[in-house]
């Protein structure tokens, strides 16, 4: 598409936006790489201020709770293990360190951009043990499925992986009940939707009133996303719609929901800040629990409250936005992290604070 | 700040902090205070010092040597300094091949030649198996400079006009590419000398500033330009030159290519006036045919980088912190 092209469809978006933006509306964007995409596009600066956008628990660094975190880190200490990872762990802080900092003193910490790597560094390192850090919602875990499918069929055993992944639906099902929050729409995850279909979303509709729509990741993706939901706020309409039909199928990843089920069972899971939800993780079922990191090296989860002061979970469940934390932008800085919400690429107070600087400035249009 | 991490090396700020760590232990009277890609140290004569450390050695577009040798030589030419010559000094690990060594030294003499640069002291060590990866090659700089007046930071003024040299991000996606072993068709580092370009618009009135975007890329020149002198800067992001390679391996990788590693492409300060001039001059070597006017010195936020999106909006561009991860989904 040509950049004039383009830019009469923004103007052609916006437009329909201001007309149909008549209620004030409270758009809740669950997945944090839109999150991202609204701060770098700059969207905030371009659509109607009745519009309220709060970002969402759709960071999975961020979502990772303090034990959970301090866990991982204690475990790359062990003599003799390999630490597997997505980059976006590496600067998150513990309660005493970071990934960053044990690699720094020594500890074999591995970034990795697909799991099935995993099984490479196992097989070229047989007299170590490969840990992979198991973490996302429902677009890394199908892959941590497949790997562990793998390794177990062609007999690889010095691989194990610590479970913290989790379910995106019964977050959703928290936030919908949440009076205080008074969501009006959410703009739904388009990667998470690839895999999960339609189906498990429509109870927010259907049970909530809450208009929804699954939408893409780019600049126009995400203003059609807001358009429609508009729409459905307008006419007082609500109901389960997708913006994002080049990538979704009504009825998902079939093969994926299968490697999942085949792997996995639901659990309860802690989310950091808003505490346990009941089903919205992922164990290891019977035949896999032996790939079980914790176990195998007989770490207990601690529960560990998150540094004083930090609202990470008010920002993750959209109570506050990032300014309102009182460690914004004064002891909590991407240099000085507190909370991973401020470290990981997709975290909300990271891209507060990268892309507004705190919120400080505004923009002449 | 304890011990080093990674990030510390990235270029960002928490290089800068260890920086100034380090710079604050010598007195005033012990150092000159410039913050630019190389310092004057009398007589036009100019140096600059830098390390290289890569994985892969090899990568598309280049290897260490031809790198330790533009890196430095990069640093001088956004001066308006004429490299001439260069001190090599060579970490090797115990157990390199020697046939491997003499690979890089070739890339490094045919830049060497090229640009009449003369090899003029160096040091070589080997040391352990383990005691570093491979080769570090650390290449020091020397040149004169023939302009009045130097050319940094000082001289931007609001309303000067900001180009790139070429398309950013060339070096960092292709190492990147390879680190995870993407292939990306087409791609290819920008590793290159800049002075045989550079050199064509030093006798612009209006040119004030230049810098070499290597580490951190041009977002942090940015935001170093706007902090280190307390003006605005705005870009257009529509008008930056990504070439579509750089563009989908920063997609797979969440990478942002406004701070992706440059080895050939210098951000460029100039009057209003001459812009079109500058552009002109540039764009009739091969290596610059990509050069473009992305942005603006302006009086509004001191010290701050703004971006105006390609749909229209605003946002700010801040220095990046720490290393640029692969990202999760």
């Amino acid at each position: 598409m040509s950049e004039s092209e383009r830019s009469k469809r923004v103007d052609l978006l916006l437009k329909a936006l201001n007309r149909l933006a008549v209620r004030p509306m409270t758009v809740m964007e669950v997945c944090g790489t839109h999150t991202v995409s609204v701060f770098r596009n700059g969207i905030r600066s371009l659509i109607p201020k009745n519009i309220r956008l709060l970002s969402g628990p759709g960071c999975p660094v961020c979502v990772t709770d303090q034990g959970d975190l301090d866990a991982i880190i204690s475990l790359s200490e062990e003599p003799d293990v390999i630490i597997a990872t997505y980059g976006d762990m590496m600067r998150v802080p513990g309660t005493f360190s970071s990934l960053a900092k044990k690699k720094g003193e020594g500890s074999d910490i591995r970034v990795i951009t697909t799991a099935t790597s995993c099984l490479d560094l196992a097989r070229e390192n047989l007299s170590k043990e490969v840990v992979f850090l198991a973490i996302g919602f429902e677009t890394t875990s199908p892959a941590t499925a497949s790997m562990l499918m793998e390794a177990k069929e062609t007999g690889i055993t010095n691989l194990s992986i610590t479970c913290f992944h989790k379910r995106t639906p019964p977050v959703l099902e928290q936030l919908a009940m949440d009076e205080e929050l008074k969501i009006d729409a959410f703009l739904l995850p388009g990667h998470v939707s690839v895999i999960l279909g339609y189906e498990p979303y429509s109870f927010l509709a259907d049970h909530y009133g809450i208009a929804c729509t699954i939408a893409g990741f780019e600049a126009e993706d995400i203003l059609l996303g807001l358009v429609d939901l508009a729409s459905q706020v307008a006419r007082r309409n609500p109901h389960l719609d997708s913006t994002y039909q080049r990538a979704v199928r009504p009825s998902g990843n079939v093969v994926a929901q299968k490697l999942l089920e085949t792997v996995f069972e639901y659990g309860n899971a802690c989310w950091r800040g808003i505490g346990e939800i009941p089903n919205s993780g992922l164990r290891l079922r019977e035949p896999f629990r032996n790939y079980d990191a914790l176990e195998r090296f007989n770490f207990k989860i601690e529960k560990i409250l998150p540094p004083e002061g930090c609202l990470c979970g008010e920002v993750l469940s959209g109570k506050i936005i990032p300014p309102e934390c009182p460690l914004f932008a004064e002891s909590c800085t991407p240099v000085t992290p507190v909370g991973p919400c401020m470290v990981s690429g997709e975290g909300t107070c990271s891209a507060y604070y990268k892309f507004t600087r705190g919120g400080t400035i505004s923009w002449e249009n | 700040m304890g011990k080093l991490t990674l990030g510390h090396g990235s270029g960002g700020r928490l290089t800068q902090e260890l920086i100034t760590e380090i710079t604050n232990i010598f007195p005033d009277k012990a150092k000159l205070s410039e913050l630019e890609d190389c310092a004057f140290i009398g007589n036009g004569y100019a140096v600059t010092i830098d390390c290289f450390t890569v994985t892969p050695r090899t990568f598309p577009g280049g290897d260490i040597g031809e790198l330790a040798i533009c890196g430095s030589a990069n640093d001088l030419a956004v001066r308006g300094v004429r490299p001439e010559f260069i001190s090599l000094s060579i970490v090797i690990e115990e157990g390199f091949e020697l046939e491997e060594l003499k690979l890089y030294m070739k890339s490094a003499a045919a830049i060497c030649s090229d640009l009449g640069i003369k090899l003029a002291s160096g040091d070589t060590k080997v040391v352990p198996m383990g005691a570093v990866d491979g080769i570090f090659l650390t290449t020091c700089a020397i040149g004169r400079s023939e302009l009045n007046l130097p050319l940094g930071m000082t001289n931007l003024q609001p309303g000067d006009g900001i180009l790139v040299s070429t398309s950013i991000g060339r070096h960092g996606a292709a190492i990147g590419a390879s680190r995870f072993e993407l292939e990306a068709e087409g791609l290819k580092s920008d590793c290159t000398p800049l002075w045989p370009a550079l050199k064509d618009i030093l006798d612009l009135e209006g040119l004030r500033s230049m810098r070499d975007c290597t580490r951190g890329g041009l977002g942090t020149v940015m935001c170093e330009w706007a902090e280190g002198r307390n003006i605005g800067i705005e870009m257009e992001e529509a008008k930056i030159p990504i070439q579509e390679e750089v563009a989908s391996v920063c997609d797979i990788l969440g990478f942002d290519p406004l701070y992706l590693a440059c080895e050939g492409c210098a951000a460029i300060a100039v009057s209003p006036d001459q812009e079109e001039e500058a552009l002109q001059r540039l764009r009739k070597h091969e290596i610059c045919k990509e050069a473009a006017l992305i942005g603006r010195v302006v009086d509004s936020h001191k010290g701050l980088v703004g971006l105006r999106t390609s749909i229209g909006g605003m946002r700010v561009v801040d220095m990046p912190v720490g290393e640029m991860l692969p990202r999760i989904c």
